[in-house]
């Protein structure tokens, strides 16, 4: 190839000639000048015409030989003129008209022009624009678009009006041209480039606004007119539009920022108001059993930060007014079965709400516990009530329940056990209850019983229920020991004088009684049979001591009623009974069923026709209050349990009252039962009585609890020490700090602690 | 001992020297001798006690030494001789406390009374014979102190150290407790000492005995009942 020829003229034919190496100014311009009249072309789309191959190579030659920089300004300057002069000016004409549909066209259309520039100067693209840092072609058409077209003025604003007041439009539920939104959106997102920005700048922000302000007002008025539960139902509805608008035709990721701009309008800002709202907020619901509004508000205030404790805490004071109610005594007498069985209901209707409505969410579960261990302590009976549920569960002739239904009857029960503070008192009761089941053969089942225990082993350890199986234990040793005894009888041929004796050994340490507090006088018959029983059992098991315990026990007796010896009313009469004595017709025996005390009373009349108060209580050595009971329910009762009478007929007792048998008892039944007039739980005093020997109790186990403390840690601040005690009592009651620390002096003054001589916060272990 | 008769100064160098070799000189700095010392001890002591001062013995003891028993001195000398029941003093007991002193008869002990309540003011001593006070008032095998008993030795210890001693003894003697221990009586002092006489700086949690707790309640009571009063009037 030949040199550079300057001034080589060029020739309009295409010539394959030697390639210029350097180029002069006119050269260069009249390249431009083709190019530039190329771009407008396709801008105005008269693209057909061109080659593109020619202008690929013009705009390669132009870049190889180091004039990109005027072409790239030359097309700047050639886009921005178009736009601005043609397109803008199409597109603020037709603001009043088609608006969204003439930008949308002057958009595609600049789109499609900016591809097919792209393509003829992709040469510039990769290489001058790389060497440059300078956007590259397509971008460059983004960018004049955005500033020249979008970011002017008037359209910026309109086009920003426009696309709000069509969203607006289809939230009062007008049909709006979607898909000119659409697009519009899917311009600005894609004007940003490589973010968001433009969208979000000239839509997305201003969108957001105008919904939160549209929602505030929607959402008062809503309030206004509505139920909870469609206002509920309404925002749902509403949620699901705006997700769905985001979808369609706004761009994907607004709908995360919408729907918090909804759920913080519609939901966060009224939570309270919903939640309260009078006849159909949360209250009225749990009242009136919707569960499934109940689970629509659930799901919905899911949505918020703080929207389930809102609805928690409104259930929660409902939960805690309903226990409270229940749990407070009655003027007329509480009822233990009905207090714990409402109980258990309430607990069960919670349960259910929790389930279907809730979904087990753990805040409303740890919810109901805390309340329902509120309130059932609030009523120091309640332990005393639910051991009481459970024995009359647990006794015979409970109708109707099978063992299934039984049993989950005791777990419901569990779970109310779980919830009390005291359950140092449940324990005491329930072995007085289970005491009396035993021996008075109440159990429905041994088998119900054992599960019971096993429960209470679960739950509590085997300290709590080693006392209750040494009570089962004894029942059934006493068995073997009347067997042996029996057999014992058959071979010495010993005589009771008729009196059929049955012994049931209990040991002192399991049974809740005081021993050897109460003692009679026993009428001969039952004593000497008892002393033959003694000796037989001292014989096998010597070093041990026996002692009846004359409170509990009962006996059968034969009873003859000798008929009534009725004064003289006339003379006709007289003939007449005499008749009816001497026949022995109105004569009639009975087996009367009744207690050990009775038994001791009633065995006084063999020996003499009347007695007084005081004589008996003389005679016979019961204690006071016991022989009040037993004479009550033998003189005082219904009519036909009424063995004795009493004269005076008044319902009180007085030492000088005197008690003869009723000759006119009559019952239909031959074995007649005499009921103790024992109430179901305790008298203001016997209750007193538990309480203080609870609280006994309690001070041994804290001072062993500090004791056993101290040892193991040697030294301990006074703070810690008292926590440590509380936190391994707490299983069986909550003692309070002040106990604590008197319990601390006491052991202070006893030497087993003292303090340190630094510091008299520190106690020290003395061994 | 009976006292010296004075001799005329003119005859005191001729005199002087035997009473020297007697030791038996009147002046304050005559060394201490044990055998004096148990001399005088017995001037007070009766066979009754075996051998000890006993309460008899005691008064003339207060009453030749010109103080009352409840004077604190007293208290401060029982702490000396570590003495063990209130009222009887043994000879060890005398001989160990006036060895200390180096005190062997009256006069010389007379002047250490300043020195002994002056001791008083060092705040370890006190807090020493204020402790020792509970155990040498308390009756034989019993280990607490009757009320009437406590609030007396506190009386006569902390009046005048306490600011809210007053009030302490108004609140035991309307308080229902019967007999008080020795955590409670060291833990009063340990309250004198620390806590203002507002109370402000009382803490629930510092480890008092209940019955400290009591009185801050009760005297936080009555302060709010006067205040109430003082802005009606």
């Amino acid at each position: 190839m030949s040199g550079i020829s300057k001034g080589g003229k060029k020739d309009t034919k295409m010539r394959i000639r030697a390639f210029p190496i350097t180029m002069d100014e006119k050269y260069v311009n009249n390249i431009w000048a083709l190019l530039k009249n190329a771009i407008q072309e396709i801008q105005k789309k008269n693209n057909s015409g061109l080659s593109f191959e020619e202008l690929y190579r013009n705009a390669y030659t132009m870049v190889l030989h180091k004039h990109g920089e005027k072409l790239y300004t030359g097309l700047r300057e050639v886009v921005t003129e178009h736009l601005i002069n043609k397109v803008r000016v199409e597109v603020v004409d037709a603001l009043r008209n088609n608006f969204l549909q003439v930008l949308n066209s002057a958009w595609n259309d600049h789109q499609t022009s900016m591809v097919m520039i792209r393509d003829i100067l992709m040469y510039m693209d990769r290489v001058y624009v790389q060497q440059n840092n300078v956007e590259n072609v397509y971008n460059l058409g983004l960018m004049i678009f955005r500033d020249q077209i979008i970011r002017f003025p008037l359209v910026h604003s309109h086009l920003r009006d426009t696309l709000l007041t069509m969203v607006a439009k289809e939230r009062k539920g007008e049909v709006v041209d979607r898909g000119s939104v659409k697009n519009a959106c899917k311009m600005l997102m894609i004007l940003g480039i490589d973010s968001r920005s433009v969208y979000e700048e000239d839509f997305e922000k201003p969108f957001l606004i105008q919904s939160a302000e549209f929602y505030r007002l929607e959402s008062e008025k809503f309030l206004a007119e509505n139920s909870a539960s469609v206002y509920i139902k309404k925002v749902e509805a509403r949620i699901l539009e705006e997700a769905e608008r985001a979808t369609h035709y706004l761009d994907k990721s607004t709908e995360e920022p919408i729907v918090k701009v909804l759920e913080d309008e519609l939901i966060r800002k009224h939570m309270k108001t919903i939640v309260e709202m009078e006849n159909s907020g949360v209250v009225h619901m749990l009242k009136n059993n919707k569960s499934e509004d109940l689970a629509c508000m659930y799901k919905l205030f899911c949505r918020v930060p703080d929207g389930l404790r809102t609805m928690c805490d409104c259930i929660s004071a409902y939960l805690r007014e309903q226990g409270k109610a229940l749990v407070t005594e009655d003027d007329n007498g509480t009822n233990a079965i009905t207090f714990i069985q409402s109980l258990l209901d309430l607990k069960d209707r919670f349960d259910h709400f929790l389930h279907e409505s809730f979904s087990n969410d753990r805040l409303f579960k740890q919810m109901i516990s805390s309340d329902f261990e509120h309130f059932i302590n609030l009523n120091p009976r309640s332990p005393e009530y639910l051991s009481l549920f459970i024995d009359d569960r647990l006794r015979k002739g409970v109708k109707g329940m099978s063992e299934q239904e039984i049993e989950n009857v005791l777990d419901k029960s569990m779970v109310l056990f779980r919830f009390l503070q005291e359950k140092d008192v449940f324990e005491r009761y329930y072995k007085q209850h289970l005491a009396k089941r035993l021996l008075l053969n109440k159990s429905v089942s041994d088998d119900s019983e054992k599960n019971m225990i096993s429960k209470l082993k679960t739950e509590c350890g085997c300290q709590f229920t080693s006392k209750l199986e040494g009570m089962f234990k004894d029942m059934t040793v006493s068995n073997t020991i009347m067997e042996e005894f029996k057999h014992h009888l058959q071979q010495s041929v010993t005589n009771l004088n008729g009196v059929e004796l049955y012994v049931r050994v209990l040991t002192t340490g399991f049974w809740p009684f005081q021993s050897s507090l109460s003692k009679c006088n026993m009428p001969s018959a039952p004593n000497m049979a008892f002393e033959a029983f003694r000796r037989f059992y001292l014989g096998k098991h010597s070093g041990r001591q026996l002692s009846l315990q004359p409170q509990h026990g009962s006996a059968d007796l034969h009873a003859t009623f000798f008929g009534i010896k009725r004064a003289n009313t006339g003379p006709m009469d007289l003939v007449d009974e005499g008749a009816a004595s001497s026949s022995g017709k109105s004569l009639r025996r009975h087996i009367i069923q009744v207690s050990t005390y009775h038994m001791v009373i009633l065995m006084l009349f063999n020996k003499k026709e009347s007695w007084s108060y005081d004589e008996i209580k003389n005679e016979t050595d019961i204690p006071e209050r016991d022989l009040m009971r037993a004479l009550q329910s033998l003189a005082l009762g219904k009519i036909t349990q009424r063995v004795l009478s009493k004269d005076p007929k008044t319902k009180d007792i007085e030492a000088s009252h005197m008690f003869t048998v009723n000759d006119q008892f009559t019952s239909k039944l031959f074995r007649v039962k005499i009921q103790s007039v024992a109430t179901k739980g305790d008298t203001e005093p016997e209750r007193n009585e538990t309480r203080n020997k609870v609280d006994e109790d309690r001070k041994h186990e804290i001072e062993a609890a500090i004791v056993r403390i101290m040892k193991a840690r040697k030294r301990l601040q006074h703070n810690v020490l008292v926590a440590e005690v509380t936190e391994q009592l707490k299983a069986r009651f909550l003692p309070s700090p002040v106990v604590i620390k008197k319990r601390i002096e006491g052991l202070i003054e006893r030497e087993y602690l003292s303090r340190t001589a630094e510091d008299r916060k520190i106690y020290t272990y003395v061994a | 001992m009976p006292p010296r008769k004075k001799r005329s100064s003119t005859a005191e160098n001729e005199v002087d020297k035997p009473k020297k070799r007697l030791c038996s000189k009147k002046s304050a700095d005559s060394s201490f001798s044990v055998k004096r010392c148990t001399t005088w001890f017995k001037t007070y002591c009766s066979a009754e006690n075996d051998g000890s001062i006993g309460p008899d013995g005691m008064e003339k003891f207060c009453k030749d030494l010109g103080v009352e028993p409840e004077n604190i001195v007293m208290l401060v000398l029982a702490y000396r001789m570590e003495a063990k029941h209130m009222g009887y003093f043994t000879l060890n007991e005398w001989l160990k406390g006036m060895t200390y002193l180096q005190c062997d008869s009256i006069e010389k002990l007379n002047r250490k009374f300043d020195v002994l309540n002056a001791s008083l003011s060092d705040s370890v001593t006190f807090r020493n014979v204020y402790r020792f006070a509970f155990e040498f008032s308390l009756e034989n095998g019993i280990r607490s102190l009757d009320k009437t008993t406590a609030i007396e030795l506190m009386n006569l210890l902390l009046d005048g150290r306490w600011s809210l001693s007053k009030e302490f003894m108004q609140f035991l003697e309307q308080s229902k407790f019967k007999g008080m221990n020795k955590d409670q009586w060291y833990n009063v002092y340990e309250f004198s000492h620390h806590i203002l006489p507002d109370l402000s700086n009382y803490d629930e949690d510092g480890a008092w005995p209940v019955l400290l707790d009591e009185f801050v309640e009760w005297h936080r009571q009555r302060s709010n009942k006067t205040s109430e009063t003082g802005v009606d009037c």
